[in-house]
């Protein structure tokens, strides 16, 4: 048994780490063409022929020298984390860009090796490379790789367990010139005198860094023993003279070995190119955009209806044969008024809850999410936000969670409170239901366009907080926007269909777990204290309900939707689960209980709506915030900005609604 | 041959120029030249109706912002097809 071996993918951003590392691990990571899918570190574990391999996915970076959260986390992990091998995951369709970060690698002198990854495209496009003559330029193991059909995997753990226990390590390093050289030659001799550093890091690389005025590295140094007569020769020189020139050596050196191994003109103008022109066009870009997410909005809830009838025919006739039919009659009561009401009035919309995510699955993988950003960049710009932010609003239509980790990827600090703070008001998938539930009982037809309203009145909001917070509490110049482009692919059945169910499955996990627990939590405070009538005013329900009431009453809202509002912080889908346990199982569904609430009319229905849209993040959202932000203060500003938000505009709505739907 | 040079945000689209310089602040500076935005480079502009343009280095095309592009210097290659 040899001990195991620890594999850190690294890479640009967008050439198939995490594809690759799904592919090893069999892990389920999220994949997407986009730059900066992956924002956080992650492992995995695989053994083959007796061989242990722990598999870490990082961030994407284009350099050594971070500049975003993300490309922090990258780097210190190369850096300190000292892996065993590190794997360049390299897009063999832009090969000169990507081995600029090798000639990075090369001169760390870490155990690397290249998976020359998407190597099905290059080929399609005519122009495979000879990637054993370029392994041997670079004196670098290079496997052929297509992550997205596994192929390589073996060579590619192989030539990892044989890089590993090779040394030493790429004597070959990029000549940076006369005047170049002499500085580095300089700053290696008092390098050398910084015992604990020199013993970590090369001291070419070291000085090679210094030369190019890299912050981590001079922090590093600070403080050493080399401190002083580093920062004397330094503060003689023009980082950034030396930063352009030794990038052109590394471009040069690069440029000298590739026309040897493949073809190097460029594409001219390609196939995406001209999609680019139309989606992207200065008249027809935002119009287009608009276009396909009401069309979504219309295809989640058309699609889905049939299937919702059938599961709510299922739920209301399982739940009737509970109540009745189970003894003793308590029990029967929780499983049926409880269980199988509440999880059941959640379930109804698993489907138009698939329906979402494959649409955001094919938004991602197409390319088109990319495009998104770049249309909404001037509109964002003149509000106070980088179009790149645009990326984690729409991932906010899935769940917040992984849309407020996606800030990760915006370079400035404020630009990225703000992003966290406004992301809580694009309409993630567990308001859905809300929706649904409540356009579909008092909107027939328009449900589709209700629907839409509240998803554009999301953005609408959280651009408009972010204007509010950069002109007052977060002040400060927007940082610019530079995004790479990915070329569009096709999103293939089988990849969409495996994302949706990724997430899909995650919301049937959401129910079996915090929804089941909400709806009984209801459940129980609506049948308690004993002896009260279910549901009545005098349980312990109606009691909480009414001590709310009056703070919701002016929006129209009784206490049966204060207490299912309350119990919604846990998981905004436990507003439909809790509704559905209070409403009861009558022999009607919920939808049809609803309608016939005379408590309830049309305008209180989006005035609720709107409410359940802004009033607060679910826990799983705040535990989020705290983390990113690092603050309680932020977090807490972030619950009742929210709360003041939705309550002042589902008032404004609630009043406004009777003149425009004909009176309620 | 190059004709002096000018920021990129000012060409039109279509043009193809050299990078002559990128002057863009610690940070930014390095992730542009790891993008390909080195002396040296060929660049073309894709779009430019817009707030921010879309410029091709090789096979990889990148949004830009103006006031990134106002950063990086080209010089237009005489006779350019
Ligand atoms: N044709 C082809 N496509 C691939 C291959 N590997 C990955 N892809 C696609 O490339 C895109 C990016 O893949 P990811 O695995 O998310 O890339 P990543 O390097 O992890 O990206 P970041 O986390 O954003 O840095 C996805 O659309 C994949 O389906 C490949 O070998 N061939
Ligand atoms: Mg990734």
């Amino acid at each position: 048994m040899t001990r195991e071996i620890r594999i850190a993918l690294t890479g640009n951003p967008n050439v198939g780490k995490t594809t690759l590392f799904n592919a090893l691990t069999g892990s389920r990571q999220h994949v997407g063409n986009w730059p900066g899918v992956t924002v956080e570190k992650k492992t995995g574990k695989v053994s083959r022929n007796g061989c242990e391999f722990e598999v870490v996915d990082l961030p994407g970076t284009y350099s050594l020298t971070a500049y975003s959260a993300d490309e922090v986390i990258a780097r210190d992990f190369i850096l300190d984390e000292k892996p065993d091998v590190v794997v360049q995951v390299v897009d063999a369709t832009n090969l000169e860009r990507n081995l600029y970060l090798t000639t990075q690698l090369a001169e760390l002198r870490t155990p690397l090796v290249i998976a020359l990854n998407m190597a099905d495209m290059a080929e399609a496009q005519g122009n495979p490379i000879d990637y054993r003559k370029l392994s041997g330029f670079l004196e670098i193991p290079i496997v052929r790789t297509v992550g997205t059909r596994g192929e390589g995997l073996q060579d590619l753990l192989d030539a990892a367990v044989k890089e590993a226990k090779t040394s030493p390590h790429h004597e070959h390093t990029i000549g940076y010139g006369n005047e170049a050289e002499e500085m580095i030659a300089k700053l290696t001799d008092p390098l050398s005198a910084d015992r604990t550093l020199s013993g970590k890091y090369p001291l070419r690389w070291l000085a090679v860094k210094l030369l190019e005025g890299d912050e981590n590295v001079l922090a590093k140094v600070r403080g050493g023993a080399a401190s002083a007569r580093v920062q004397s020769i330094l503060s003689s020189i023009n980082s950034d003279e030396y930063e352009a020139t030794m990038a052109d050596k590394r471009y040069e050196a690069i440029a000298a070995i590739l026309p040897q191994v493949h073809r190097t003109n460029t594409r001219g103008t390609t196939f995406s190119d001209m999609v680019d022109r139309v989606v992207t066009n200065r008249y027809l870009g935002i119009p287009i955009f608009l276009a396909l997410m009401w069309g979504a909005f219309e295809l989640t809830f058309t699609v889905a209806t049939p299937f919702m009838t059938v599961i709510d025919t299922l739920t209301v006739w399982l739940a009737e044969f509970a109540v009745a039919s189970i003894e003793p009659a308590w029990l029967g009561s929780l499983i049926g008024d409880g269980i199988i009401s509440g999880v059941g009035a959640v379930l109804i919309f698993l489907p138009n809850i698939l329906i979402l995510f494959l649409i955001l699955a094919l938004l991602e993988d197409s390319g088109y999410l990319a495009r998104a950003a770049f249309i909404m960049d001037r509109p964002l710009y003149a509000l106070g936000l980088p179009g790149k932010a645009f990326i984690p609003m729409l991932i906010g239509f899935g769940c917040n969670v992984p849309a407020i980790m996606a800030t990760r990827s915006i370079e400035s600090e404020k630009d990225r409170l703000i992003s966290i703070l406004v992301n809580p008001f694009m309409s993630c998938s567990a308001r859905l239901p809300v929706y649904v539930l409540f356009a579909g009982a008092f909107f027939g037809a328009h449900a589709g366009g209700v629907m839409f309203f509240l998803y554009v009145l999301g953005i609408a909001v959280a651009i408009a907080s972010a204007k509010l917070f950069r002109s007052t509490i977060l002040p400060g110049e927007v940082s610019p926007f530079v995004m790479e482009m990915p070329p569009y692919r096709l999103p293939t059945a089988m990849t969409s269909l495996m994302h949706m169910w990724s997430r899909g499955s995650m919301y049937l996990r959401k129910a079996g777990t915090i929804i089941l627990l909400g709806a009984m939590l209801v459940w129980a405070l609506a049948s308690f204290p004993y002896g009260v009538e279910y549901g009545s005013a005098e349980s312990f329900a109606g009691m909480l309900g009414h001590l709310v009431e009056p703070l919701v009453a002016p929006l129209g809202f009784d206490w049966k939707v204060a207490v299912a509002l309350i119990f919604g912080f846990l998981a905004k889908e436990v507003v439909v689960g809790s509704l559905g346990v209070l409403y009861g199982a009558g022999e009607e569904s919920l939808t049809d209980a609803l309608f016939a609430d005379p408590s309830l009319s049309a305008a209180t229905a989006l005035a609720l709506m709107v409410f359940v849209l802004l009033y607060m993040p679910c826990v799983a959202a705040l535990g989020v915030i705290k983390k990113e932000t690092g603050s309680w203060k932020w977090t807490g500003f972030a619950v009742a900005y929210g709360i003041v938000v939705a309550w002042v505009l589902a008032f404004v709505v609630g009043h406004l609604a009777p003149f425009f739907i004909g009176g309620a | 041959m190059m004709e002096g040079t000018c920021p990129l945000a000012l060409l039109a689209a279509g043009t193809e120029a050299k990078v002559t310089d990128v002057r863009a602040g610690r940070g930014m500076q390095a992730r542009l030249l790891g993008m390909g935005f080195c002396p040296d480079a060929r660049v073309t502009v894709q779009c430019a109706d817009r707030g921010s343009i879309i410029v091709s280095v090789g096979d990889a095309r990148y949004a830009l912002s103006r006031g990134i592009a106002m950063k990086i210097f080209v010089g237009i290659a005489k006779g350019s097809a």
